[in-house]
């Protein structure tokens, strides 16, 4: 209320007055308040429902569980009151029921593989979820301002490439299913480093383009309506190509190389608004993976089980495509509406709980829940989009749009892969799949995509 | 607990109708990004001349004029002094309901509209949603139309393309004018 006198004050003065700041009511928080307690009610009645359908009876212990989940994101969403109020409100609540689905998906799935107890898959995700949610309280509580980060560019950079290569280190990485991606702490715990890369080099790509894009969206010919680029300018996609290349080489993971090559395209093009990046760089990858499918041996079964996958020998061979068709039998089978949670068959889909999850979904909620999944990402993609358009600061702009688009590429890998859009590449469901990593890496783009669109709100304003 | 199969089947459909609601439930909550921010009636209460805003103009001008009037009135021929970083501090609203007010200028982009994230909130009748920027291109402030409605005016004339911004010249975006002052 004082706010508001301050600004009929203001009015009142014709004489020339620096602008003071409007305080309003928390209303964004309210909104957000609201939204979150019926995210926690579809979470809370997605495990009822699970246990329902695949148990017949209700577990108490499991749902005291999800009131955990439901505890910490208010209890993130008691932090912004406080340190981001005029946060976007719809991050938290999407992260939040996606999180969830994500969590009565896995409990579903190990119902069905008869596994329960504290080691199971579904409260390992509970403990992940916790720790990425309190590791995002973290992020809101440190990094006040995201300029701060741009001071940090190239250490960003270093970091994020180490952390690329980490699992190639020897005793430290570990090779999972032919990817070289993880790394192992003790005897149970993996970690995929990659994932929090993404981070650091979304940073590192935005400041570097800030400082830099003068030279890259200038100069060079005017070749059919599109200005290229330099020879000499080429050298930053060049680096990113071949760091990408290598990733499929010694990783041996397609899907990683692609989701950071294709960022730091996006990036690039937001930067300097030329589309001849996009075809050179396009031009670049299509013929990298042209060349690896014909030479590496396991990027050529990835596109042999994509172009021909309902073929006897290839469903049939080892590595072949078993997996990506059960998937699609998972997804008819659930036609329209689904068989309704804890009533279809996902378990018989390898990996059901992490890259497969979207499948196992859409066996379970069919089409129309599998649509609403989709919209949520949507949403929460639109937000980061819609964080940087609204952005004063071309590094705050570059980076909401860089990490939102991370999110959005990957969905695409991932769901693409499953849906046989694209040859099937191993990346995590962003907030879905099982996968500790991707769930830490994920809720700490949330956090930093609230701290920006607290910035851009909370600057100074006028209104007339 | 036996769950009957009618049960199951009423909470299955039960379960997704409550997804998308919660879905429309954030689209709702978000439709002034999709389709603009709401008109909202200027104040009548300050002179009867907000009614009709382009009449708020003359009427407003006497209290800008103690400010404007020292200045030299340059149109934006190219003689006149280009507005950059070093030489620009602030905003200074000229005509319409907030007239005199004052806009500190910093080196990060100002964005107008009637949308509550702009930095430069104008909810009249004529400004669109997203409608003009100023930016900082090599130094220089720059005005940007964002393919506004109504269009932007710089000294008379609308803006299609980025353009520098004499000093003490007049923006004028929907019944509001401003000028970048030393």
């Amino acid at each position: 209320m004082q706010s508001l006198s301050k600004a009929s004050a203001l009015s009142a003065q014709p004489a020339t007055e620096p602008v003071r700041r409007l305080r309003l009511p928390q209303k964004l928080r309210n909104l957000e308040l609201f939204l979150l307690l019926i995210a926690c009610f579809i979470n809370a009645s997605a495990v009822v429902l699970v246990q329902l359908g695949a148990l017949g009876e209700l577990d108490p212990t499991l749902v005291l569980l999800g009131a955990g989940l439901s505890v910490l994101v208010i209890s993130l969403h008691v932090v912004l009151r406080f340190v981001a109020r005029d946060a976007d409100p719809f991050i938290l609540p999407i992260a939040t029921v996606l999180n969830g689905i994500g969590i009565a998906m896995i409990y579903r799935i190990d119902i069905a593989d008869q596994q329960g107890g504290w080691e199971s898959a579904a409260v390992r995700q509970t403990v992940w979820s916790a720790l990425a949610i309190f590791s995002a309280i973290v992020v809101l509580l440190v990094i006040r301002n995201h300029r701060v980060l741009f001071r940090y560019t190239y250490i960003a950079g270093l970091v994020g490439v180490l952390l690329l290569f980490l699992p190639l280190i020897p005793g430290l990485g570990q090779e999972i299913s032919g990817a070289r991606v993880w790394i192992r702490f003790g005897s149970f715990a993996t970690f995929q480093p990659g994932e929090i890369a993404k981070i650091a080099l979304a940073v590192f790509f935005a400041g570097y383009l800030v400082r830099n894009r003068d030279s890259l969206s200038m100069v060079g010919k005017k070749i059919l309506g599109a200005r290229f680029p330099r020879f000499r300018d080429l050298g930053p996609i060049l680096v990113v190509w071949a760091l990408s290349m290598s990733v499929i080489i010694f990783q041996r993971d397609l899907g990683t190389a692609l989701l950071y090559f294709g960022l730091f395209l996006v990036m690039l093009y937001l930067a300097t608004g030329r589309l001849s990046w996009v075809i050179i760089g396009m031009s670049l990858f299509l013929g990298g993976a042209l060349i690896a499918s014909q030479t590496l041996n396991y990027v050529n079964g990835r596109f042999t089980n994509w172009l021909d996958a309902l073929n006897p020998d290839v469903y049939n061979a080892k590595g072949g495509s078993f997996q990506l068709v059960q998937g699609l039998f998972g997804l008819a089978k659930g036609g329209l509406l689904g068989t309704g949670w804890g009533q279809g068959r996902p378990e018989l889909t390898p990996v059901p709980q992490s890259d497969y999850i979207i499948a196992s979904l859409g066996e379970e909620l069919g089409l129309a829940g599998l649509f609403a999944i989709l919209a949520l990402y949507l949403m929460f993609v639109a937000r980061g989009f819609r964080i940087g358009f609204a952005g004063q600061d071309d590094f705050g702009k570059l980076l909401a749009v860089g990490l939102a688009f991370v999110v959005a590429l990957q969905c695409f890998i991932v769901i693409g892969g499953v849906t046989r859009v694209i040859p099937l590449t191993g990346l995590t469901t962003p907030f879905l799949a099982a996968g500790g990593s991707s769930l830490v890496a994920n809720w700490i783009i949330a956090a930093l995509l609230l701290r920006l669109s607290d910035t851009v709100r909370n600057q100074p304003r006028l209104v007339v | 607990m036996n769950v009957s199969e009618l049960t199951l089947l009423v909470l299955r459909f039960g379960f997704l109708l409550l997804l998308w609601m919660f879905i429309f439930g954030i689209v709702y909550a978000l439709r002034s990004d999709l389709f603009g921010q709401r008109v909202r009636k200027l104040k009548t209460d300050a002179t009867p001349a907000p009614a009709f805003p382009l009449s708020a103009v003359p009427a407003a001008v006497p209290a800008a004029a103690a400010f404007a009037a020292p200045v030299a009135r340059a149109s934006p021929a190219t003689d006149a002094e280009m507005a950059t970083a070093h030489n620009t501090t602030r905003l200074v609203i000229t005509s319409g309901p907030k007239a005199g007010t004052e806009f500190p200028l910093g080196t990060d982009t100002v964005t107008i509209g009637r949308s509550s994230d702009s930095s430069l909130v104008i909810r009249d009748d004529y400004t669109s949603t997203h409608h003009a920027r100023l930016m900082l291109w090599n130094d220089e402030w720059m005005l940007q139309d964002l393919d506004s409605t109504n269009g932007t005016f710089l000294a008379g004339s609308r803006v299609t393309v980025p353009t520098k911004i004499p000093l003490n010249a007049t923006v004028k975006i929907g019944a509001t004018s401003f000028e970048l002052r030393r």
